[in-house]
């Protein structure tokens, strides 16, 4: 189905929002770690937003995707480094973390999205605290000891190509996945997957009576957001950090991380997660340095005020004030 | 042997099962009527625990007369918590909103940040003071918008505003329990005496926590086929809209339901200490959530009976196949029960999601 | 109307001005600490802040400030909070050397938190101290800047073995029984090699999941493996969990160590008489007899307050009565380490300084301090501590006794 370009408008302000931040983060020195970090969080929210914002399931194990994703680059360092591959190493890395969260997804898909509401988000809590007792239990990977590969990767490539792979291609590569998650849900949001899936997400039955084969595009959405966090599970968490514990990857305040930075942004909006990501990123950082110790006591309120009072985040509200502008179109 | 092994587990098993059922069945009481999941639901054991704590070490109550006293501050927790926080999201007849007024939202925010631009050119000594100012004064700017504008309620994806606003709730008590305690793990020692039952040993503070689990069980089942009230709590779970139409007034169920249902968390927290009495620290709550989830489902996660029940079938099946698990050489036979109940979730949710019994 | 609107997003924006932060004058030293003060570590981060104010606040105030350069600079100490989370690990640890121009980075508590940040002080090749990543294979790995203060983990229990086998050789029933987490399983393999190594027989060998809530199926387990001595544990909860249920399950032995938690008072507290005769290897303990003149005669240098001034001072830095424990003094003996090895080499720059560190050897009331050229601690060595009448005896090694061990532990009542 071909679509007026005007249509695609709104990838403006993502380009410029992530372009700005790139290139804060170029310019100024001594700052690329924040921006990375900003640009990880907003990823993360792109990621998840584009399956829980469309349809409007809660994925509450969603770090397990990220867990799995860096797990296939780990493996693909730690197992591979001394087979002379080169950087041939980290695209295989990517494409292990791609087949890994794809296949995990497909198995939670199969499982939980027979599922709904409340009982999806448990199932998939299920799924990923299960994930990690099967690797803690069965010593898959080293178990707990889990996998550092600092010295395979030095020994791999080199000390300076190694510390330039973790210290900035890898936030590069973030910045590639949030753009590509961005890309990605704007395609489906103008395409027949967003149709039904936004049909689905008002009424699911009435999706079903109207002939929507509900299943396939809940699956199409859910793989590729899977697919997305598991790319950046192998950017951010293993080649930057060139760790893995299996109890640090799935961590589920992750997937509280992704919800905050969605809500704060607005839900099922393109932009919301880049203006939610920046928020959530930035304040949290300057309570860590104004108020160590504190800063959790700070924000819990302060969330539960925000999803109180604007359920629709940011974006949402901006959504509404820019109704019947020019800048209409650039925004959604 | 592994005969004996395996009875003196599923003994335990039941024991402590019945208290992980009771655990449970203030999250499932509150699924059951309101929809919601309640992801703090551990942070208000752990208050329980500490409740238990207290009054130990302050007057050495026993545990077991601490029950109404965390009864009651689950109920007010749980009032509280409802009117600020769930009531604008899940009432249903909250939804009559006027629109929030961007300028004194933008100056309370202002304030805020001016705030923190100052604090952080205070000394370490001042942070704590101003933090519990600045906590108080988000809780009063939050109240007064509230009180002014109301919340709204969300039609679309209510489970990620819920979830989210019960787990910063429970985020918010195990802060404020770590600046009051510390995070040191504490504990107390109340020794009472063991039974020997030849395949295992059990301490009678367990089985007093244990019955009195199942007291609290049987006394809420009664409560809910023989009482007014609650039947009016019943005739909501099965159809809120019915009940208003017979003259229920939805809306206090919710509100009495949700603080009963964290009335009776609280007081599985005191249960628990009977249980484990040390290890008592703000964080220890988390793992109980998770589990919590488990059973909730085994037992069909709306029925609170049901929960009760789930939580002997999770015991049992939890402690029996570590006996299991730990035949095979290679596998960590304690993580692969932690699997293996995670899996047994999915199966059930799969095949059975009203949950094993079929009570409702 | 809509530019009010605005204001909530520009509001953050106006935040970052304020990361451009004045050039600190160059007359102090600077540590910068991304420290873990809330979530999973906040314990362990909070005695690590007190310990290094402590430190910081005798150095400033009783040793009078850092010789450099031919005059007494002070010692500055700066904190923000990591959450014990990896990415805030490394973009405070950034802001700490970009933007705060801090002398020497210290690494927050945990050996995952340790690997997170080491890229970043790599990077702009700053000296990372690390107080509380005890994996050995942080030192595998290559990094040139991580320098340790605690003793790595394969060691906690060697002495414990060492001292069974001293007094009574003729038990040989070892149950091991630890947390499933990487820095319990190198204690576990090291405790199983020198079991092996001594003699013993390893008639038991399980882990036990973090967070648990209940050990008894694995404790019947041990239980039927009828063990002489029970070594394991891993962190604060489980192990009051451990000794609790044992006696729960009437499981009596005749030595039963625990890392972590049974070296900290709150055990005690929380135990009770349960408590009697449990044991547990240290990095420090209150009590300990390191002392100026001790250094002087094993011909050490000695830097630091006594073990009384020490403890006095970490209460007064954490504002409350509340005692330091081994992740604090290691914070401290961290301070001091520094302090020692920018007066040495009377220079603040980072690779002369971490040369230094390199050749480096002292004692405090920590105790020795003496990094291999990996960075690992090897000049450390644990004590052993057992719970009589209430309270913490030092047992081993022989010349740090404070008392005599009990052996065997008493029975649980």
């Amino acid at each position: 189905m071909m679509r007026p370009v005007r249509a695609y408008y709104p990838i403006l302000p993502v380009l410029i929002g992530y372009g700005i931040l790139f290139g804060i983060g170029q310019m100024v020195p001594g700052k690329w770690q924040l921006i990375s970090q900003l640009a990880f969080f907003c990823a993360l929210g792109q990621a998840f937003n584009l399956f829980m914002g469309m349809t409007g399931y809660v994925d509450f194990g969603y770090v397990a995707f990220l867990g799995v994703g860096t797990y296939g680059m780990a493996v693909s360092i730690y197992y591979l480094f001394d087979k002379g591959l080169g950087l041939t190493m980290i695209v295989i890395g990517m494409i292990l973390a791609a087949v890994f969260s794809t296949l995990l997804s497909l198995a939670v898909g199969a499982v939980a999205l027979r599922l709904r509401g409340a009982y999806f988000a448990i199932a998939t809590i299920g799924v990923n605290e299960g994930f990690r007792f099967l690797i803690e239990g069965a010593r898959i990977w080293n178990g707990s000891d889990g996998m550092i590969f600092s010295r395979h990767m030095k020994t791999a490539f080199g000390r300076e190509t190694a510390m330039a792979l973790s210290m900035k291609w890898a936030d590069v590569i973030v910045f590639g996945v949030a753009f590509l998650a961005a890309v990605m849900t704007l395609l489906y949001m103008r395409n027949k997957v967003g149709y039904a899936l936004t049909a689905l997400r008002e009424d699911e039955d009435a999706a079903k009576v109207m002939g929507i084969n509900v299943t396939r595009y809940k699956l199409i959405a859910f793989i590729t957001s899977a697919i997305l966090a598991g790319l950046l599970g192998a950017s951010a968490w293993a080649l930057k950090l060139t760790y893995v514990y299996p109890t640090d990857v799935f961590a589920i305040h992750y997937t509280v991380e992704a919800i905050i930075i969605v809500l704060l942004g607005g839900a099922g909006t393109l932009l919301g997660p880049i203006v939610g990501g920046l928020i959530y990123g930035v304040s949290k950082y300057y309570l860590a340095i104004v108020l160590p110790g504190f800063q959790l006591m700070i924000f819990a309120p302060i969330i539960i005020m925000i999803i109180v009072l604007f359920p629709e985040g940011t974006v949402g509200i901006l959504k509404k004030r820019v109704f019947g502008t020019p800048l209409e179109k650039f925004i959604i | 042997m592994i005969f004996e092994q395996l009875s003196g587990n599923l003994l335990q098993g039941l024991v402590l099962g019945s208290v992980y059922g009771m655990a449970t069945m203030g999250l499932s009481l509150i699924f059951g009527v309101l929809q919601v999941v309640n992801v703090g639901h551990g942070a208000f054991i752990m208050v329980g625990a500490f409740t238990s704590l207290m009054m130990f070490q302050a007057a050495g109550v026993p545990p077991v007369l601490a029950i109404p006293v965390a009864f009651a501050i689950g109920m007010a927790l749980g009032m509280l918590f409802y009117f600020g926080a769930l009531k604008p999201l899940v009432s249903p007849s909250g939804s009559g909103i006027k629109s929030l007024d961007m300028r004194a939202v933008g100056m309370g925010a202002g304030i805020l940040v001016a705030l923190l631009v100052v604090m952080r050119f205070l000394s370490a000594a001042f942070k704590l003071h101003f933090a519990i100012t600045l906590f108080v004064a988000i809780i009063f700017l939050y109240g007064f918008l509230l009180y002014i504008y109301g919340g709204r309620r969300q039609d679309k994806a209510p489970e990620l505003a819920t979830l989210l606003v019960t787990f910063s709730i429970g985020v918010i008590l195990e802060e404020s329990v770590k600046q009051l305690f510390t995070s040191e793990a504490r504990g107390f020692n109340w020794a009472i005496g063991k039974l020997d039952l030849g395949v295992t040993v059990l301490p009678y503070t367990k089985l007093i926590a244990s019955f009195g689990s199942l007291t609290i069980a049987v006394l809420l089942y009664l409560w809910f086929r023989k009482t007014r009230a609650g039947m009016a709590m019943r005739s909501v779970v099965e159809d809120d809209v019915g009940a208003r139409v017979c003259g229920v007034n939805v809306d206090w169920q919710y509100a009495l339901s949700f603080s009963l249902g964290i009335g009776l968390t609280v007081t599985s927290g005191v249960l628990l200490t009977m249980f484990i009495p040390v290890g008592i620290n703000p964080y220890m709550g988390g793992p109980y959530t998770l589990k919590s989830f488990v059973i909730a489902v085994l037992g069909g996660l709306a029925s609170p009976y049901g929960a009760f029940f789930g939580g002997l079938v999770f015991g049992l099946v939890e402690n029996g196949s570590y006996t299991l698990f730990a035949q095979f050489q290679g596998l960590e036979p304690f993580a692969m029960t932690r699997f293996f109940s995670f899996v047994m979730l999915l199966v059930i949710l799969l095949l059975r999601p009203t949950g094993l019994l079929k009570v409702k | 109307m809509k530019k009010r609107g605005l204001i909530l997003l520009v509001v953050p924006f106006l935040a970052i001005a304020f990361f451009v932060a004045p050039a600190h004058a160059v007359d102090s030293i600077v540590i910068g600490h991304p420290a873990a003060l809330s979530g999973s570590y906040a314990k362990a981060g909070e005695q690590a802040v007190g310990g290094v104010q402590a430190a910081v606040d005798w150095v400033n105030s009783v040793y009078g400030g850092v010789n450099v350069g031919g005059k007494k600079v002070p010692l500055v100490y700066k904190y923000y909070d990591c959450e014990s989370k990896k990415e805030s690990v490394t973009s405070l640890l950034e802001r700490l050397i970009t933007t705060d121009k801090v002398t020497v980075t210290f690494a927050p508590y945990s050996s995952g938190l340790t690997l997170a940040g080491a890229p970043v002080a790599e990077k702009y090749g700053i000296v990372y101290m690390d107080h509380g990543g005890a994996s050995d294979k942080i030192f595998t790995q290559g990094f040139e800047y991580v320098v340790q203060t605690i003793g790595p983990g394969s060691s906690y229990h060697v002495g414990t073995l060492e001292m069974v086998k001293k007094i009574a050789p003729d038990v040989k029933r070892v149950a091991l029984a630890y947390e499933d987490s990487e820095f319990a399983r190198s204690v576990m393999d090291g405790a199983e090699a020198k079991a092996r190594e001594l003699g013993f027989e390893v008639v038991f060998k399980r882990t036990y999941p973090m967070k648990v809530e209940d050990l008894t199926p694995l404790l019947s387990d041990l239980k039927a493996s009828d063990p002489e001595i029970v070594i394991g544990g891993g962190h604060f909860q489980d192990g009051q969990l451990f000794n609790k249920q044992m006696a729960d399950l009437d499981i009596n032995v005749k030595l039963l160590s625990l890392i972590a938690a049974a070296t900290l008072p709150a055990f005690g507290e929380a135990l009770g008489d349960l408590a009697e005769g449990v044991m547990g290897p240290s990095h420090w303990e209150y009590g300990v007899t390191f002392s100026e003149e001790g250094a002087k005669a094993a011909g050490m240098t000695w830097i630091g307050p006594s073990q009384d001034e020490y403890v006095a001072l970490f209460k007064k830095a954490v504002g409350k009565d509340m005692l330091p424990d081994y992740h604090a003094a290691e914070a401290s003996a961290q301070v001091l380490a520094l302090v020692l090895a920018v007066e040495k080499s009377d220079s603040v720059d980072s690779d002369v300084l971490r040369k230094t560190l390199g050749d480096l050897t002292f004692m405090s009331f920590y105790g020795g301090w003496d990094i291999d050229d990996t960075g690992k601690q090897i000049g450390h060595s644990m004590v052993n501590v057992q719970w009589q009448k209430g309270e913490r005896k030092i047992i081993w090694p022989e010349d740090a006794q404070t008392a005599k061990p009990v052996f065997p532990k008493p029975d649980f009542e």
